[in-house]
């Protein structure tokens, strides 16, 4: 442990994973209540184009834009297109879904292309926890505030606009600014998480942690407790785990929460629980 | 008064009407796209009014109340309410909610309860009072720990209501209340719902499919299918006529008998 701690890279990326690890449970808790897991997981994998948008504007245009913005502002702009989609068609939302996200991720791989930067792929795919730094940390503790604050501020309206848009209209409550509140923070969540597990894995922080609570929990309470610890324990397990198995970081939180997911399917199976 | 085909405003009237109504409903229209959900509905509520929406599937009845809710737009027409317009407490059919989700029935009586919208599951304590009150009221007291998604039909309803009175009405709107209820637990609905009536001074307006239900409940009854083809009390609308009207051979003559209130 004590030459673990000894690299600036280990500790930034504990002191990540201590972040973004509850604050994506968090996150995900809702994305689950929502049923919205697949929209979370497309703008997860259209933050290729967004970061492919961002690299052509920096060399077509020669502004020094960070790729970061363009995610945000990218992950964005689809997750309102495709809220409108719904909204005005009568596509079905997993056909609206599969077709923008791979829609998207076509486009930026033709744009990655254009630019001759295939090798970035590797990175947006996959992510790269020993980049992190200072001032990652710091957008990483924004977000995380910026989550708490909105869901937790919110939870009523969140709640209640999900199980019964009626019963929160006649509350008072906007359902749709809280909806698109709630798409700009995971749009935030995939621009800031992007450089620590990518776009392939992004989506296990936010969805494995609240699908592992749900089996063992007798309560939305219990439910919020076990997901953001889970998270928390998941993720960092997984960045010591990566230093001492030598093996990359990203993919080993993904399967320190597959394993924490397994371990509640355990619990639950126990014998005091499905007599 | 009589029923009316269809019934224009001024003529849906009740015997209280020496007051303004607390809703208008003029020339009333809503569409889905190109197909008109709604058309040409008039209609008059009054504080007091315990009425029922009746008629076949697609006929409008939820959209109706919907629209009343200002959840869906009037493609023409119009919707006034009174002022100061009267608090209004909602009752789903169901909530978007997986089965296995954990939601306690306590927990979701606090995310209804009008207090702070910050929370973190639970009951909060200075909240626990006055939800207990409105499921003992209910009669759902004993489900509190319960996951909401684990409830019978009848035992669902029951904590919908609750739920709904957290927001201290004066006007509640039910969407078939009765579905998914065996007989048993229907008849317990129609006591219930009578009795919130009376000792709340609650004005009910719901929507069924199921006519003993309507017939024992309602005071007034609206057949509609896309508009009211009868409005008027249950022994007059809950006649063949107005019936075969809106349900055509869905419902064959003499295949419901009105029961006068007990």
């Amino acid at each position: 442990m004590s030459a673990f701690w000894n690299y600036d890279f280990m500790r930034y990326a504990l002191i990540s994973a201590c972040i973004l690890g509850p604050a994506c449970a968090l996150l995900g808790v809702f994305v689950t209540l929502r049923g919205m897991s697949f929209f979370s997981d497309a703008l997860a994998h259209s933050a290729i184009t967004g970061v492919a948008l961002g690299f052509l504007v920096q060399e077509k245009l020669s502004l020094a834009v960070d790729p970061m913005l363009c995610v945000f502002i990218f992950s964005f702009a689809l997750a309102s297109f495709m809220a409108w989609l719904f909204h005005r068609t009568t596509l079905a939302a997993d056909t609206v879904i599969a077709f923008s996200f791979t829609g998207s991720v076509a486009f930026g791989v033709i744009v990655i292309s254009y630019l001759g930067k295939y090798r970035l792929l590797d990175g947006i795919l996959f992510g790269s926890i020993y980049a992190n730094g200072p001032a990652d940390i710091v957008k990483q503790a924004l977000l995380a505030l910026l989550i708490t604050t909105c869901l937790i501020g919110q939870m009523r309206a969140y709640t209640l606009t999900t199980l019964s848009p009626e019963m929160a209209h006649v509350r008072g409550l906007r359902s749709g600014v809280l909806n698109y509140v709630f798409a700009l923070l995971i749009a935030a969540t995939v621009a800031v998480c992007l450089k620590m597990l990518g776009a392939l894995l992004l989506s296990a922080l936010i969805g494995i942690p609240p699908a592992a609570a749900k089996l063992v929990s007798g309560s939305f309470r219990s439910m919020l407790v076990v997901s953001v610890l889970g998270g928390l324990i998941a993720a960092c397990l997984g960045v010591v785990a990566s230093w001492h198995l030598n093996v990359p970081t990203g993919p080993c939180i993904v399967l320190t929460n597959v394993l924490l997911l397994a371990l509640c399917y355990l619990w639950k199976l126990r014998p005091s629980c499905s007599t | 008064m009589t029923a009316t085909v269809p019934a224009p405003a001024a003529a849906v009237t009740a015997p209280w009407t020496c007051r303004a109504p607390w809703l208008r409903i003029e020339n009333l229209g809503v569409r889905y796209g190109e197909q008109w959900a709604l058309r040409g509905v008039n209609l008059d509520i009054w504080h007091g009014d315990l009425l029922a929406f009746i008629g076949p599937n697609g006929a409008g009845k939820s959209t109706l109340l919907r629209a009343m809710l200002g959840r869906v737009p009037a493609a023409e027409g119009s919707i006034t309410w009174s002022e100061p317009k009267p608090r209004i407490g909602y009752v789903p059919q169901k909530l978007s909610l997986e089965a296995a989700f954990p939601l306690t029935v306590g927990e979701f009586m606090a995310i209804n309860h009008p207090g702070s919208r910050a929370w973190f599951g639970g009951i909060p304590k200075r909240e626990r009072p006055a939800i207990m009150a409105a499921l003992e009221r209910l009669g759902a007291a004993e489900y509190v720990k319960q996951l909401i998604g684990t409830l019978s039909g009848g035992q669902f309803q029951r904590v919908l209501i609750a739920a709904s009175l957290l927001q201290n009405p004066e006007l509640m709107l039910l969407d078939e209340p009765s579905a998914s209820i065996d007989r048993r637990g229907s008849e317990d609905l129609q006591l219930l719902l009578h009795e919130l009536h009376a000792s709340l001074d609650l004005t009910i307006i719901f929507v069924s499919h199921n006519l003993h239900f309507v017939s024992h409940l309602a005071t007034r009854v609206g057949c509609l299918n896309r508009n009211f083809c009868g409005l008027g009390p249950p022994h007059e609308v809950l006649s063949e006529h107005f019936l075969a009207e809106a349900y055509g051979s869905l419902l064959a003559p003499g295949k419901f008998h009105f029961h006068p209130h007990s």
